[in-house]
């Protein structure tokens, strides 16, 4: 009797000296910001920026932890805000998010960075004219390619200013292709495209959003649309099979769906296996990490759809960074000021520029050029007016990647006519809205 | 007597307080979940009675192909159909390799005990991993190998239902096969020699001896086995999610991955939770019937 008396006097013992543990560690710091964000890409220097500012302010921690990519970013901050372990700082991705999160968000319209904004660049963070979201930073994608190829195909890549000039361009390097001719100065092309179908953002939310973008206009009369009417939609088709039909997998086209991400960029372009690739700044890195030569020479080429604006890529904020309501007075400041420097002082922005290879959202890094070609081609492109706008974010819940991405690849399977894809996904969009 | 009694509640309260916190009372928590329209993040959920157990079964109609025919029906009952067939295949491949893998170790040749260990293996590695793993060996390996020596049917593995289905199939055969070979060992291992011997003086072959004396007698190991193997089929999340995402276009989601994408990817807890609760009584009933069906097969010695 008494052994047991002992051994639960010891097993109580330790369970409140976990309990301690966890009070005392708290107690030390007094203001502990955590982030937790979905940019797989920046983690290490968001990390070393998150040092520099602990440097400048003491008193106050950064913790930051990374889940990335798409839908899995979502559930983890779900599961993450359940366990009553809610984060500070977080990433909401535009209306959609800002609707679903509207009970957690912190009004952030008063904070120095608001009046320095690009043009129209917080409206997908915008409700009732409070701003709930910091940018970013601009992002843009389109037709990725490769300079030294079309150089070397005699492939003059300023010319392809719509569907025509684009597919005679593709038509005519296939060719080279083939025969051969490009051999000896890139013995591992085999074909002109490689086009991630396994990845339904890539085609679910990417691609059909240059065609949606042009029938809805922005993000937010995207999210406002109780119905769509997909008026492009032969166009989408044209860009879909295009990349499909020069693609590696040309011959048996449901092989693509087992085309993931890293094998379009790092087994894809990145060897010089495939000359163009649908795909944005964000590989700049992973492109360079394995032949820091090709990355030095990409460069965008438009995504056009027949019938509306075929000169343009598609540029918009991939995200934002949002503050925790909930949390307590000094976090939140913390959490805003981090925020602030982040963006706004010069040792942030060297940052945001030069570490993150950011595109800055806000008005005065003069003094701060875009080195990356990726970056620089997608100013080009905004500095000409030639950019369309990203609406995927006003997508209802799951239908860009879940509905549309997962039609697509049943109709590169061979499972269903695009006519049903288009049909279907329309009819799934209503009874979402 | 008393003190027993105490020690007795000592060693249980434990696991009993552990399983009541992590099991029954968020079974209970669940159920009444499933008649709310809590979408995850807002803290004030309204009662919708019975709505999300009929959205079940109206909403999200697709056709899908059912004894070679095509028909309309909910996604959860094409979910729940794929996911049947694959609990079917793999039970059937899992016990006979297991089964076939305990025969093999147990005849007691040199390096048996190796061969225990290494078939015993994959177990011990997690879902996930193994999921990436072999995504990695059916999507690059096989590839480059099919491309390499034009076998077509190494080609585009896990692009399409069929070989999405196998892999799975494949996969959860690699991990569970040794585990269940240990279970096997257990019950051959447990067979009295005396009767091996008499059968010998009786001059029967190995074959006859596993019918008349190695079957019947591990057909106990055959209940647990086929329960194992027929309830992680069933409940099969991590390898699903990790070798196929239910990819392509959905085809190859199985039961748990769907109401994991219902609750985190369409924000609708309420009508996943109402699918977890169908789940659950759909599973229980068919492993109780498994197990009521196998018992009666059993033999006592």
């Amino acid at each position: 009797m008494k052994k047991i008396t002992t051994l639960l006097a010891l097993m109580l013992a330790l369970v409140s000296s976990v309990f301690a543990n966890s009070n005392s560690e708290k107690a030390v710091e007094p203001v502990e910001v955590n982030v937790f964000q979905f940019k797989v890409e920046i983690s290490e220097e968001l990390q070393a920026a998150a040092a520099l500012y602990e440097a400048q302010h003491p008193g106050v921690k950064i913790v930051i932890q990374t889940v990335g990519g798409g839908d899995d970013y979502g559930a983890a901050l779900k599961a993450k805000f359940q366990s009553g372990n809610e984060p500070d700082i977080y990433n909401v991705g535009g209306p959609q998010d800002i609707k679903d999160w509207s009970s957690k968000l912190e009004d952030l319209s008063d904070q120095p960075w608001v009046d320095m904004a690009l043009d129209g660049i917080l409206s997908g963070a915008t409700v009732d004219n409070k701003v709930y979201g910091l940018p970013f930073g601009m992002e843009g994608y389109g037709f990725a390619y490769n300079k030294r190829i079309f150089k070397a195909a005699g492939i003059d890549a300023s010319a392809i200013v719509d569907y025509a000039s684009l597919q005679e361009a593709v038509v005519a390097l296939d060719i080279k292709i083939k025969n051969g001719d490009l051999k000896a100065d890139f013995p591992l092309l085999e074909a002109v495209f490689e086009y991630a179908a396994k990845e339904t953002w890539v085609t679910g939310l990417h691609t059909s959003n240059v065609a949606l973008s042009q029938e809805l206009g922005n993000v937010l009369t995207a999210f406002d649309a109780k119905n769509i009417e997909f008026k492009y939609a032969d166009g989408l088709k044209k860009l879909m099979d295009l990349q499909a039909d020069y693609s590696s997998s040309a011959d048996n086209k449901a092989l693509l769906n087992a085309v993931d991400y890293s094998t379009q960029v790092d087994t894809g372009i990145a060897l010089e296996r495939v000359a163009i690739i649908q795909q944005g700044n964000w590989i700049y890195g992973g492109v360079k990490n394995v032949d820091p030569e090709v990355a030095e020479n990409l460069g965008f080429l438009p995504m056009p759809i027949v019938g509306a604006k075929e000169d343009s890529i598609p540029v918009g904020v991939p995200m934002y960074w949002a503050v925790n309501n909930g949390t307590a007075d000094a976090d939140k400041a913390a959490a805003k000021d981090f925020l602030t420097w982040l963006y706004t002082s010069d040792a942030g922005k060297d940052v945001i520029v030069n570490k993150f290879n950011f595109i800055p959202p806000l008005k005065g890094y003069e003094s701060f050029p875009v080195k990356d070609p990726l970056g620089q081609s997608i100013m080009a492109f905004a500095n000409a007016g030639k950019t369309i706008p990203w609406v995927f974010m006003g997508y209802p819940s799951g239908w860009g990647m879940d509905i549309l991405g997962a039609k697509i690849q049943a109709y590169y399977a061979g499972e269903m006519s695009w006519d049903d894809v288009v049909a279907e996904s329309v009819s799934e969009w209503q009874s979402a809205r | 007597m008393k003190r027993s009694k105490l020690s007795f509640w000592v060693f249980v309260a434990p696991s009993l307080i552990a399983f009541f916190l992590v099991v029954v009372i968020p079974m209970f928590s669940g159920i009444v979940m499933s008649f709310t329209d809590w979408d995850g993040i807002n803290n004030s959920p309204n009662f919708v009675g019975f709505s999300n157990y009929v959205k079940v079964f109206t909403s999200d109609i697709v056709s899908t192909k059912f004894m070679f025919i095509d028909l309309e029906m909910p996604k959860f009952i094409s979910v729940f159909i794929f996911t049947a067939k694959f609990a079917i295949a793999s039970v059937i491949i899992i016990n006979i390799l297991g089964f076939g893998l305990a025969l093999l170790v147990t005849r007691g040749f040199k390096g048996s005990n190796l061969l225990r260990s290494v078939f015993f293996i994959p177990n011990l590695i997690g879902g996930l991993i193994l999921g990436f793993l072999w995504q990695f060996i059916f999507t690059k390996a096989f590839n480059s190998i099919g491309s390499t020596y034009h076998i077509d049917f190494l080609l585009g593995w896990l692009s399409n239902t069929n070989t999405g289905f196998w892999g799975l199939v494949i996969v959860l055969s690699w991990q569970m096969a040794g585990y269940m070979m240990i279970i096997y060992i257990a019950a051959i291992q447990n067979i009295p020699t005396s009767l091996f011997e008499a059968a010998d003086l009786d001059g029967a072959n190995f074959f006859s001896k596993l019918q008349n004396i190695i079957f019947p007698l591990v057909a106990q190991a055959f209940t647990i086995g086929l329960f194992l193997t027929l309830s992680n089929a069933f409940k099969l999340f991590d390898q699903n999610l990790a070798l196929t995402g239910g990819g392509p276009y959905h085809s190859t989601q199985m039961l748990a991955l769907n109401i994991y994408k219902t609750a985190f990817v369409m924000s609708d807890f309420g009508q996943a939770q109402a699918k977890a609760v169908l789940f659950l009584i759909a599973v229980s009933a068919i492993t109780l019937t498994q197990i009521s069906i196998s018992k009666r097969k059993e033999i006592e010695f």
